[in-house]
């Protein structure tokens, strides 16, 4: 993979706190068809997305980085590690690898995105760069305002999970109590296999 | 029934926090609550039924069915059966202060909403049987009970109204203050009395290696 720093013709744009070049935001929503091949290290992609005001990773990570006052009990500080910090650059590489995904679909270009399709390797580099092509086409900006004011993955993750535990045992009290062919019976059994469909496609997801 | 209640590690709640002053979950804390709450309304009625209620404390907290039913019960203070999203909240708040040991705090920073919950009947006074019926939810032992109708019930009807209530939430956020300061001094007289230890080993240690080297050098 080529380290070539990516020189951005990017305006200021308010936050100066981490350097602009390297957030990953940049590269979706002010790069134009003009720009150099990029080939930002994948390890800045995580790193640096802390920028003021925004930015999912930071999100993460304020969430599990807040100390509770408590001592003894963990709660937010036991995110609070390196390794946890690995995952997390994880989480954000797999948050961009959904939002190509997501802007992939979104585009009108079919042949120029088949192109695009074709030519993707496995680096996230090559991804970037066809995702770049469409980025003027894709409403990126309504896309990241709602990244914003969603909650972390690794957080909803973790509520499925229990949700999904407490509903299959409110199942079982269901099917006892009111029968198997109860309405609410059925419309709780649906629920669950959603939930379950939900966090298959995820992990899907995740894998690939 | 147990008295001290613990939530599961490792569950959702386990992570939430109060904030130590105001005994109130953050914005951020509430949009997360609230995310998990429609997760398990699953009847998309902005409630939550019995069952679910029960399967979701039996999961997140030690207590029995007995406990959580009264819980549900006091809870349920429209008697629809189901319990919102506000009456979700104020719960988990609870269980927050409990986990946290903020029960005397808890009941000081919000004695009126604490209050209505305990007046079962709706007639503006406690007795003593509903607080101990929810001495399991606020940690509140037999003696301090005892206390509290002694020396707050000023009226003399052997019940507290909300004055009396407040005066006595005011005494026992006094009372915790009060031992707060206590545990803090003596854990600064022990940190003091390692120190002089540390200090006085120091000095035998100095002492006895110089009195080798003069010995030393006498010869």
């Amino acid at each position: 993979m080529e380290e070539k720093p990516f020189k951005a013709s990017l305006g200021s744009h308010g936050s100066d706190k981490s350097s602009p070049d390297n957030d990953i935001r940049n590269l979706w929503t002010r790069a134009t068809l003009s720009q150099p091949k990029l080939n930002v290290p994948r390890s800045s992609v995580g790193e640096n997305s802390d920028m003021e005001g925004g930015g999912i990773g930071r999100k993460s990570r304020r969430w599990y980085n807040q100390k509770a006052g408590r001592d003894s009990d963990g709660g937010w500080e036991e995110w609070d590690d390196g390794e946890d910090k690995g995952s997390f650059k994880q989480e954000d590489l797999n948050e961009s690898s959904l939002l190509e995904l997501e802007l992939r679909r979104a585009s009108s270009l079919g042949s120029r995105l088949g192109e695009d399709v074709d030519s993707v390797t496995d680096t996230e580099m090559s991804s970037s760069e066809s995702s770049l092509s469409i980025s003027k086409h894709t409403p990126h900006r309504a896309y990241w305002m709602e990244q914003q004011n969603r909650l972390p993955l690794p957080l909803m993750e973790l509520m499925e999970n229990e949700a999904l535990e407490i509903l299959t045992k409110a199942l079982r009290s269901y099917r006892s109590g009111i029968g198997r062919d109860h309405f609410l019976t059925k419309q709780l059994q649906r629920y669950i296999e959603g939930l379950k469909r939900r966090q298959s496609k995820r992990l899907h997801l995740l894998v690939h | 029934m147990s008295a001290t209640m613990k939530l599961k590690q490792g569950s959702f709640l386990w992570y939430l926090y109060l904030d130590k002053l105001y005994c109130l979950l953050s914005v951020r804390n509430v949009k997360a609550l609230l995310e998990y709450f429609h997760l398990l309304d699953v009847h998309h009625n902005n409630t939550l039924n019995d069952v679910l209620f029960y399967h979701f404390l039996h999961h997140v907290t030690s207590w029995n069915r007995t406990q959580i039913m009264i819980v549900f019960n006091m809870l349920d203070w429209n008697a629809m059966g189901e319990i919102g999203f506000d009456q979700f909240y104020m719960l988990v708040c609870i269980l927050l202060a409990q986990q946290n040991h903020l029960e005397e705090q808890f009941i000081f920073r919000h004695s009126r909403p604490v209050f209505e919950l305990l007046d079962l009947d709706g007639e503006l006074r406690i007795g003593a049987e509903n607080f101990h019926m929810y001495n399991f939810l606020f940690n509140i032992k037999k003696q301090d009970l005892r206390e509290l109708y002694h020396d707050f019930d000023i009226t003399g009807d052997r019940r507290l109204n909300y004055k009396e209530f407040k005066l006595f939430t005011i005494f026992t956020m006094d009372k915790y203050q009060e031992r707060q300061k206590a545990e803090k001094d003596k854990d600064k007289g022990k940190k003091d009395l390692l120190k002089k230890k540390r200090l006085h080993h120091v000095n035998v240690s100095l002492k006895q290696f110089l009195g080798i080297n003069v010995s030393e050098s006498r010869l």
